[in-house]
């Protein structure tokens, strides 16, 4: 199992975000990679979270910052790509693999597709944002800003086009040992191609490595020496 | 001089490139077929197999690709890169490849795909008759014992005893890692993002 690290950029920085509401700022996204660099960390996924609309000027801008990074460890990349247009802007980025959310909720193939002749179908990750609520799989939808059942997402669709697919507790990230399990509990995927992400810990990582699931994204708190990547590959 | 690396408009070149630089080696980034100069042609691949080899055929690099082999000059394909070396892809439905390495790619028969860090031991007395020519002699160190990143989903059936063939981990025993041949090496995990272990391979390879 993989053991990577979730950064979120906006705006040229990093943030780690609680509860998907609070946002800690972390510092320049180049400081950040370098440390996680140096504790040769599996993975590092980057993301904009972005809600309600984007624009290709602001995705520029963060491009902008990530082209500037010189790192050997695997990136992906994902948060407002939602047209060709932008993923012809990530040509020369230093990222394998990308990550859609709207993409997939809103079953864009022709988006994907694109994605797949520029990448590859071993680059593609779906982020589906998610908590359970009354014993009901909701996701986040982050182009409408709003939470959907998971009876209105085609995981059909998922399987078909993802190749991994990272399930992010909304509600725990932030938080130490907080992964809601239950998350998965009616996955039609294989875990092993599943990426959980959201108030990951030792214990968590446990848990993840009994269920064979493809890896885990430890929240920014790695950036923390005591907190480091080292640490949680005993887990 | 520098290392040339071909752009046909898939994604990874800045990393290829900021790899091959931080071995104090410049680089070249090759747009055309009529510019590879270099002794060295790097030919990086993500992508999806027929959509790669359609921009190759289109520019007419594959020609130029070979060309350049025939000459004697090196060739280091990574990932896709490497597996369109060979004869021929299953993926997209079948796809012919350049023909400059005796093998196949299929589909991983045990899983999906695999995205995973795997060890990596390797010597460079190993090679035996092969040899990776490097002019540059970056280091004198035979031996690295590491790991390196992968990220596939088909995987390379080597079918030239001729040739230095070194497998993927002992899951995934008859698919190739590393391939070389005369002046070709074929290379199916991310050395570019393969850490201190991708550093060490192309200083040997320089």
């Amino acid at each position: 199992m993989r053991i990577g690290a979730t950064v979120l950029l906006i705006d040229g920085q990093c943030y780690q975000s609680y509860g998907w509401l609070k946002m800690r700022p972390l510092g320049c996204l180049e400081h950040v990679i370098e440390i996680l660099d140096e504790y040769q960390c599996d993975e590092i996924s980057i993301i904009r979270p972005v809600r309600y609309g984007d624009s290709l000027v602001s995705l520029a801008q963060d491009l902008a910052v990530l082209k500037n990074i010189n790192t050997m460890t695997p990136l992906s990349f994902g948060g407002g790509l939602r047209s060709k247009e932008s993923l012809q802007m990530l040509g020369d980025s230093p990222v394998e693999r990308l990550v859609f959310s709207s993409a997939f909720l809103n079953k864009d193939a022709t988006l994907i597709k694109h994605a797949v002749d520029l990448f590859g179908h071993q680059a593609i990750q779906c982020l589906l944002p998610c908590k359970m609520e009354d014993g009901r799989l909701m996701v986040y939808a982050c182009d409408k800003g709003e939470f959907i059942l998971s009876e209105n997402v085609d995981f059909d669709f998922i399987d078909k086009w993802a190749n991994e697919i990272i399930y992010h507790d909304v509600l725990n990230e932030g938080l130490n040992n907080a992964f809601d399990f239950t998350l998965l509990d009616n996955s039609i995927f294989h875990h092993s191609r599943i990426i959980i992400s959201g108030g990951i810990g030792h214990a968590n990582i446990k848990i993840a490595n009994e269920k064979l699931c493809a890896s885990v994204l430890i929240d920014n708190k790695v950036l923390h020496k005591e907190c480091s990547i080292k640490g949680y590959r005993n887990a | 001089m520098p290392v040339d690396i071909l752009d046909v408009g898939s994604g990874n070149i800045s990393s290829i490139q900021n790899w091959i630089e931080r071995a104090n080696v410049s680089t070249r980034i090759v747009t055309k077929s009529t510019g590879i100069k270099s002794d060295l042609l790097i030919l990086p691949g993500v992508g999806s197999a027929g959509s790669y080899m359609e921009r190759l055929k289109k520019g007419g690099f594959d020609q130029a690709i070979l060309e350049h082999v025939d000459k004697g000059k090196r060739l280091l394909g990574i990932c896709l890169g490497f597996q369109l070396m060979g004869l021929s892809s299953e993926e997209d439905g079948g796809v012919e490849g350049l023909g400059i390495l005796n093998g196949s790619v299929t589909k991983l028969d045990l899983t999906l795909s695999h995205n995973s860090w795997e060890n990596f031991k390797f010597n460079r007395d190993d090679l035996c008759d092969q040899s990776f020519n490097s002019n540059r002699k970056l280091t004198r160190k035979k031996k690295i014992d590491g790991r390196v990143f992968f990220n596939h989903e088909y995987g390379f059936l080597n079918q030239d005893e001729n040739v230095f063939n070194k497998s993927i981990s002992p899951e995934y025993a008859k698919y190739s890692s590393m391939v070389v041949k005369d002046n070709i090496i074929g290379i199916q995990f991310h050395p570019e993002k393969s850490q201190r272990t991708g550093l060490e391979l192309i200083s040997m390879i320089l």
